[in-house]
């Protein structure tokens, strides 16, 4: 460690850039995109290192630059690419409710410890693939507000939408990712640890 | 149907709104009403909240366990090469 506590830039790759390609690619699909946004986070931090006071870690600090240089790529992209209106529609593709509203395919008990839940490998790579079926639209929404935390305010500045929309479009990829992990994972598993 | 209740696919929906802003006074209290007596929508509910709260340690995963994807060599002394002409 030298005296600011920073590592040589050189070796920040070796250390840290597989993290930040994962990071990068869980919000990003595209390889090459990622592989670029770790590239400018790298670049940046180089740049702004003399910033760098050593309150957090360094993964910590390059993990928030990555973080902004992805928001700015969606806000740039929604700025390029105009709203899907079929992003409004709460329809869904399988009959989950009758003509009346009522359930159709009840939600099953799930029956889960959460602090286990979040430990095995296996439900993130389940999660994923459940979100790799949702529009890029929508498995943006939903990452934006349960993943990184941000409130509807926030993802309309960057997906310039209307929050009746945000509203919608968080409803139909939380729908859908429910009923996947039921199918998926929860189903399969039923009484375990009970 | 009385107008003033909500159906299961309506509260599905204000479930899910809840989560993201506060809602009227008037559908509040119509949620509340429906869940007690729906076993389902009350099931519902407490999947959503589920949903929200692992994924709050989606990073923390990430950074736990050994990458999924490893950047290509050619990235790797790309981005290194890019460094070191700063």
């Amino acid at each position: 460690m030298t005296e600011n506590r920073i590592s040589d830039p050189e070796t920040w790759v070796d250390q840290f850039g597989d993290y930040l390609y994962n990071y990068a690619l869980s919000r990003i699909q595209n390889p090459s995109t990622a592989e670029d946004m770790v590239q400018e986070t790298f670049l940046a931090a180089l740049r702004d290192r003399g910033n760098f006071k050593g309150l957090s870690t360094e993964r910590t600090w390059l993990t928030s630059i990555l973080k902004h240089k992805i928001i700015d790529h969606f806000r740039k992209m929604s700025r390029e690419h105009p709203v899907d209106d079929l992003d409004s529609a709460t329809d869904f593709s399988e009959d989950l409710f009758d003509k009346k509203g009522s359930w159709n395919l009840k939600p099953s008990n799930w029956n889960v410890n959460p602090e286990k839940l979040v430990d095995r490998k296996e439900f993130w790579e389940i999660l994923n693939h459940c979100l790799s079926d949702l529009s890029k639209r929508l498995a943006l929404a939903f990452r934006l507000r349960e993943i990184d935390g941000m409130n509807c305010d926030e993802i309309c500045n960057v997906l310039k939408i209307t929050p009746s929309n945000c509203w919608v479009m968080l409803y139909r990829a939380r729908m859908s990712i429910r009923r996947c992990l039921e199918i998926k994972w929860f189903d399969g598993k039923a009484g375990e640890g009970s | 149907m009385n107008h003033w209740m909500f159906n299961c696919k309506e509260v599905t929906y204000l479930v899910s709104e809840s989560l993201d802003r506060r809602l009227p006074f008037f559908k509040r209290i119509g949620i509340r009403m429906h869940l007690l007596m729906c076993k389902f929508c009350s099931r519902f509910r407490r999947q959503l909240l589920l949903l929200a709260k692992v994924s709050q340690f989606h990073d923390t995963h990430l950074a736990q366990f050994e990458p999924s994807f490893k950047l290509s060599p050619e990235a790797r002394s790309r981005i290194k090469q890019a460094l070191r002409q700063q």
